[in-house]
């Protein structure tokens, strides 16, 4: 090794701790001027053996897809973005060759999720406007609301539904903060001045520490206006030590279910942030995506993972204050693990947890936005008993910084290891959705579904989203449905 | 010889800072041994949050760092920048062997 070699070893050694704090932020969506979007499946990378075509394109911000007893294809346009793009929620059923068929719409959206169950749609409805409903929806269009004012006016909404072999629908509610304190990161989101007395619900009474936040007030006009806000707690209104925050089902951060009939809404998991995929594994197991904690707002927490979960009835799962069961308070063992730099360490807000957290199945990159998933049976598709997961990608900055683009991809999981195997991605030499690196692949999968023969992977691609300091901006009409098989004789 | 310092210091950035891309379908899947595969599982519960598959991500990218692995056990051990230490209390030796075990199957993979 000559003296130049090893001065750029040892410069590379020595500089690459150094990266988070020399470089900027490079996440997926912060793009001045994507390119205008065009499909090319040649540009999507898949194991040996595996294709990939595209279902339906100019579809505007889809998020599920179902299929009927027929076999007919159905997805969901969410009717709502981030960015406060406010649209019509759609249920459209899509044939080859046809344009898409609306079989119904709303005008309370985000409908983040569907599912076909006994001869009708089963349709999440975040209701950022009126609340979070759990629809059922007729082939006819004619809509019931089976469950209503769910607490859903906040940063992540009603998701699911997934269907249970014991006849009940299963659902979730995100969380309305990023952790648990509102604070003007919400006003940024757009929805502190529509309801600025909304705030964390939980599902059992907690005791607090009496840790409260300082924070700029944007519901007031002087720029100088500070106020303190505490957790569980409105915008502006102090907790005090020992406070008892009352606890009632429904609740934010939770898993819920409700007979397919309708009926009263029981707990069945809470402490999550927001779970948003679920799926039930071929043993039975109801397992859930959950989008980890944001370096943002009031509160911020540093390198918090996605968890995939497998939902034990009755258990916490540790928001507010533990991220992948681990504490994100100064702790013995984990000391500052979740401070963000130049920040202090996020203080504990919770006297008791209710209980230990459980171990994740699997943890995914940090900002990814792990999201739809399903679990594969079928044995010519392969991979059987491992959960597909639709990473959307992240919405750095305004999550936190990225050195590079995260998810943008499907991913498989082995849930009893927690290894993941990247599955569908973009041929490029980095990762990133495909208006990034000028390429006509995946853009922001959140959805995946197999078909009832388990032989074919429905991508549900959300379409252009770029964000910036300033902004997030969603792009109508970008929106896609791909097909992953693996054609017979490879 | 300013001029050459100032073409290394910025070449050591741009490696140090890459992206490291390695996924499977465009590489295919790593072969590991048993010492490397227990390493696999211990690096999806304690890295690839912030260095999926050993690319950049929160964090910089592993696959493309040519740091000796002693150099980066004793990062892993100290912590340095914005990356926490993980004492023998979180990962214990036997474990941090394995899971450099798969760390440097990763870089083998990315050359």
């Amino acid at each position: 090794m000559n003296w130049r070699q090893t001065l750029l070893f040892g410069l590379v050694s020595a500089l690459a701790p150094a990266c988070f704090a020399l470089s900027g932020s490079e996440g997926g969506g912060q793009i001045l001027t994507p390119a205008s979007r065009t499909m090319n499946h040649g540009d999507v990378a898949l194991p040996r053996g595996f294709a990939i075509d595209l279902i339906s394109n100019h579809l505007t911000f889809p998020t599920s897809v179902t299929f009927d007893d027929q076999g007919d294809v159905y997805v969901t346009e969410s009717g709502y973005s981030y960015g406060e793009v406010f649209g019509v929620p759609r249920l459209l059923r899509l044939r080859e060759g046809e344009a898409p068929e609306v079989i119904a719409s709303g005008d309370n959206g985000p409908w983040t999720g569907v599912t076909f169950y006994g001869g009708a749609f089963y349709v999440a409805e975040g209701g950022v406007k009126s609340g979070g409903k759990i629809l059922r929806i007729e082939r006819d269009g004619k809509i019931t609301a089976l469950v209503e004012g769910l607490p859903s006016f906040g940063d992540h909404q009603t998701n699911g539904p997934a269907i249970g072999k014991d006849g009940f629908i299963y659902f979730s509610q995100g969380t309305a903060t990023n952790a648990a304190v509102v604070g003007p990161d919400n006003a940024e989101f757009g929805w502190l001045k529509r309801h600025p007395e909304f705030h964390d619900v939980p599902c059992r009474d907690l005791a607090l520490t009496g840790a409260n936040f300082d924070s700029d007030n944007p519901l007031t006009a002087d720029e100088h206006d500070r106020t303190s806000t505490g957790p569980y707690s409105a915008f502006g209104h102090a907790a005090a030590p020992g406070q008892i925050i009352a606890g009632r089902v429904p609740c934010n951060g939770a898993v819920m279910r409700v007979p397919v009939r309708g009926g009263p809404v029981e707990l069945v998991a809470w402490g999550f942030r927001n779970p948003f995929g679920l799926a039930f594994a071929p043993d039975g197991a109801l397992y859930a995506t959950d989008n980890g904690y944001d370096d943002r707002g009031s509160r911020a927490v540093f390198g918090a993972a996605d968890v995939l979960w497998r939902v034990q009835p009755g258990a916490w799962y540790g928001w507010p204050d533990f991220s992948e069961s681990r504490p994100i308070y100064e702790d013995a063992i984990w000391k500052d693990h979740y401070r963000v730099p130049g920040k202090a360490t996020p203080p504990r807000l919770l006297a008791q947890p209710p209980s230990r957290p459980p171990e994740p199945s699997a943890l995914f990159p940090v900002h990814c936005s792990a999201d739809g998933l399903d679990f594969s049976r079928s044995t010519e598709f392969g991979y059987v008993g491992q959960a597909f997961v639709a990473l959307f990608g992240d919405q750095s900055p305004t999550v936190g910084k990225t050195l590079e683009p995260v998810g943008f991809k499907v991913v498989r999981v082995d849930v009893k290891s927690g290894v993941m195997t990247d599955f569908a991605v973009n041929r490029s030499k980095k990762a990133g959705p495909a208006s990034k690196i000028r390429g006509g692949g995946l853009e922001r999968p959140v959805a995946v579904r197999f078909d009832p023969s388990g032989r074919s992977l429905y991508v549900v691609d959300f379409g252009v989203v770029t964000v910036s300091d300033r902004e997030t901006k969603p792009r109508p009409g970008t929106g896609t449905v791909w097909r992953i098989s693996r054609p017979e004789g490879s | 010889m300013t001029r050459t310092l100032l073409v290394l210091l910025l070449g050591s950035l741009g490696v140090a800072c890459g992206s490291g891309r390695q996924s499977a379908p465009l590489d295919g899947e790593l072969k590991l041994n048993a010492e490397q595969r227990q390493g696999q599982v211990l690096f999806h519960k304690f890295c690839h949050q912030c260095h999926p598959h050993g690319e950049a991500g929160l964090g910089p990218a592993i696959n493309t760092n040519p740091a000796p692995l002693v150099a980066v056990r004793l990062q892993v051990r100290a912590g340095l920048g914005a990356m926490p230490a993980f004492p023998d209390s979180l990962i214990p030796d036997r474990d941090l062997q394995q899971l450099l075990a798969f760390v440097d199957a990763q870089r083998e993979q990315s050359k």
